[in-house]
């Protein structure tokens, strides 16, 4: 094995592996066994003493198993990060950013310098990819090591190539569970929070974008990930468009900094969410009928050629929705979509080439995919399936286009549930930071 | 609540009229329906009589054909497919040591029904005993152990069995030595059990040395076929 293999890395390892590995090698103990408390060194997780039992007295963690095991019979082997990297000429990027990017990335830049953790809250639809660059050229440019990680692997195979034409001499490392390719060390790394277990003290600056987003929130273990991951000097930043509960306790905690960039690029602000309460929705939508208010908005739709989205909790529901609107209007043309339905991605291109009106779909389409100038309806917007992060994400749908900035967002649900609640609170305090922003035009507001 | 074990979704396991009437100790289930479901058991009436391959009839398969007649016979639980694959990449090569009760009830329940004077398992390298730290076999039916006396003669394999092309599978020589501290196997009927039948080679190396001290038959028993 190659002594940059385990730069700022600790790969778990049986002493048959760790053979001939280099002098300057440090060993850990992989998993601490104490008289009442098992702890697994790599993952942080607590465990149970009956489920993680091998014979002869042995132990594993079951929690980080597709990371290769972890047990008594290995150590975790680490060699300290030098920073060993060439100079290359980094920002390749020619593009511009907008007055509020600017400073928005100049406050980034000021952050990594000063290593501070720091919450970017910037609504969806701000450009936060390429508000990224400055910072991320000075921090290379300094020989720092640098990672952008997420808990979905979609975020970040979408993040690679985008930050490798903005880096184009700069080789980047991408790493997740489905990876064939062998891993490299390399001075900017893309990954899944997950593959941040395998790295000790190797970041000067880590990057985690989509922080809100499954299965993040529900995952303790990915904190753990993040301090590990991370030198002991160094700068944190978190990005989403809407912050957990949890990240917002540490902001009141002063854990984390907090900055707001309540405006999308166009400068204009989030769609307001509209409710509707209609407690006998579904009833009326498996009858083939279609309950007010849908019908009126329909109507409208079907009137004026206004794309749009349905949103509705469950795949079962899609295919009532849509025999309901067809009944109705038999000239209004849309396809029904689902995460594994295997025609997904030649439906969502039939919507963006125009041949169909709307989509009904799950909450698959909540992020990445855009369709400029659409309206969004959620039928059970009160469903448990939707979570405020989810809710927001699918408002952050409308009025994504400099044309048609703005848009109607509008749900239907038997009652207002927290999340939907939470959501709507959101995106009224996001809004009231924009339009003060709007007002006064400095940039980017701490939290008071 | 019951966790599965395979696809770690929670669900209530329903309670039966007969098994409530069987006063039987509650034994909970491991895995759900729809995990379970994924399996395909062999019918052991419908199965080759010398490997226990899943058939249409249960008459000597084409590959039992050129085998040498001997006082062994095989049974599988189970056809090898895509949800077994899946299985032992989990517990075998990831090493989730506490997948060994996914299969442990059946297993046991035909070891039991087969009646044996002796069980012994086919025993792993000395190696894969510090690196896996268990033996796959002895995992469904004891301690994740090797037995004493059925042994591997080398530290380590040179190539896995799973790596190798089945004309070379064949010519592998006598991989298991007998250590003295071993029962007395005269005229007794012994079980051999292993994870995966596949050409049939390594548990017949085992049965052919077991045989040849005194055996009278020897019955191969595998999770896989
Ligand atoms: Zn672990
Ligand atoms: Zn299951
Ligand atoms: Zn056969």
């Amino acid at each position: 094995m190659q002594a940059s293999e385990l730069y700022g890395r600790q790969l778990a390892l049986t002493p048959l592996e760790a053979q001939d590995l280099p002098a300057a090698t440090q060993k850990f103990v992989a998993l601490r066994v104490t008289a009442n408390r098992l702890q697994c060194q790599r993952c942080g997780s607590v465990l149970n003493r009956q489920a993680a039992q091998l014979p002869r007295d042995q132990f594993y963690c079951y929690d980080c198993l597709n990371l290769g095991r972890v047990s008594t019979l290995t150590s975790l082997y680490h060699i300290s990060e030098p920073n060993d990297f060439p100079k290359v000429d980094q920002l390749t990027w020619q593009g511009q950013l907008t007055d509020q990017q600017a400073s928005c990335a100049a406050m980034i830049q000021t952050k990594f310098e000063a290593h501070q953790r720091q919450l970017l809250w910037a609504v969806t639809g701000a450009g936060k990819t390429e508000m990224l660059f400055p910072g991320l050229a000075w921090a290379l440019a300094q020989g720092w090591r640098v990672a952008i990680a997420s808990p979905r692997v979609d975020v970040c195979l979408e993040l690679h190539p985008r930050l490798q034409a903005a880096f184009a001499n700069l080789e980047i490392a991408l790493l997740h569970g489905r990876q064939i390719t062998p891993y490299r060390y390399c001075q900017l790394t893309i990954c899944t929070t997950h593959q941040l277990l395998r790295f000790r003290a190797a970041f000067d600056v880590l990057i985690v974008d989509e922080v809100d987003a499954f299965p993040f929130a529900a995952n303790p273990r990915l904190g753990y990930a993040v301090e590990q991951a991370l030198k002991p000097v160094s700068a944190l930043l978190y990005l989403t468009a809407t912050p957990s509960q949890d990240l917002l306790r540490q902001v009141r905690q002063h854990e984390l900094g907090l900055s707001y960039l309540p405006l999308r690029f166009h400068q204009q602000l989030l769609p307001p969410i509209r409710v509707t309460l209609q407690p006998r929705y579904w009833e009326r939508l498996k009858k083939g009928k279609l309950p007010w208010p849908l019908r009126p908005w329909l109507a409208d739709y079907a009137n004026r050629g206004q794309r749009f989205l349905i949103f509705v909790p469950r795949v079962a529901q899609l295919a009532v929705v849509q025999a309901a609107i067809q009944q109705v209007y038999p000239g209004l043309k849309g396809l029904t979509v689902h995460a594994s339905d295997p025609e997904r991605l030649a439906k969502v291109q039939a919507m963006r080439n125009l041949d169909v009106q709307y989509l009904v779909t799950t909450t698959i389409l909540e992020r990445g995919v855009t369709f400029p100038g659409i309206d969004v309806i959620v039928l059970g917007a009160d469903d448990p399936i939707f979570s405020t992060a989810a809710l927001v994400q699918i408002a952050g749908r409308v009025g994504r286009s400099k044309a048609r900035p703005t848009g109607l967002v509008r749900f239907i649900c038997r009652s207002y549930a927290r999340p939907v609640k939470r959501a709507i609170r959101q995106i009224k305090l996001v809004n009231r930071k924009g339009r003060r922003l709007r007002a006064e035009m400095p940039v980017v507001s701490p939290l008071e | 609540m019951l966790k599965c074990l395979l696809c770690h979704r929670s669900s209530e396991p329903k309670l039966r009229l007969p098994w409530v009437l069987s006063w039987q100790p509650l034994e909970r289930p491991v895995v759900c329906q729809a995990c379970w479901q994924t399996f395909t058991p062999i019918m052991t009436s419908q199965a080759c009589p010398s490997c226990g391959r899943a058939q249409t009839q249960r008459s000597l398969c084409h590959d039992c054909q050129r085998w040498p007649q001997q006082a062994f016979y095989n049974q599988a639980l189970f056809t090898y497919n895509e949800a077994m694959q899946a299985y032992f990449e989990q517990y075998k090569f990831k090493g989730d040591y506490r997948l060994r009760a996914v299969f442990r009830a059946v297993l046991m329940a035909r070891l039991a029904s087969l009646q044996p004077a002796i069980v012994v398992p086919i025993p792993v390298t000395a190696n894969t005993m510090v690196t896996r730290g268990f033996n796959q076999v002895t995992g469904w039916l004891s301690d994740g152990e090797n037995s004493g006396w059925l042994k591997t003669k080398h530290q380590t394999k040179a190539v896995p069995q799973s790596q190798k092309k089945r004309q070379a599978r064949l010519l592998t020589p006598q991989p298991f030595e007998l250590t003295g501290a071993g029962p007395d196997l005269t005229a007794k009927t012994v079980v051999l059990v292993d994870d995966v039948y596949t050409t049939g080679r390594t548990i017949r190396h085992a049965a052919d040395l077991i045989l040849e001290n005194g055996a009278k038959s020897v019955i191969g028993l595998t999770l896989a076929r």
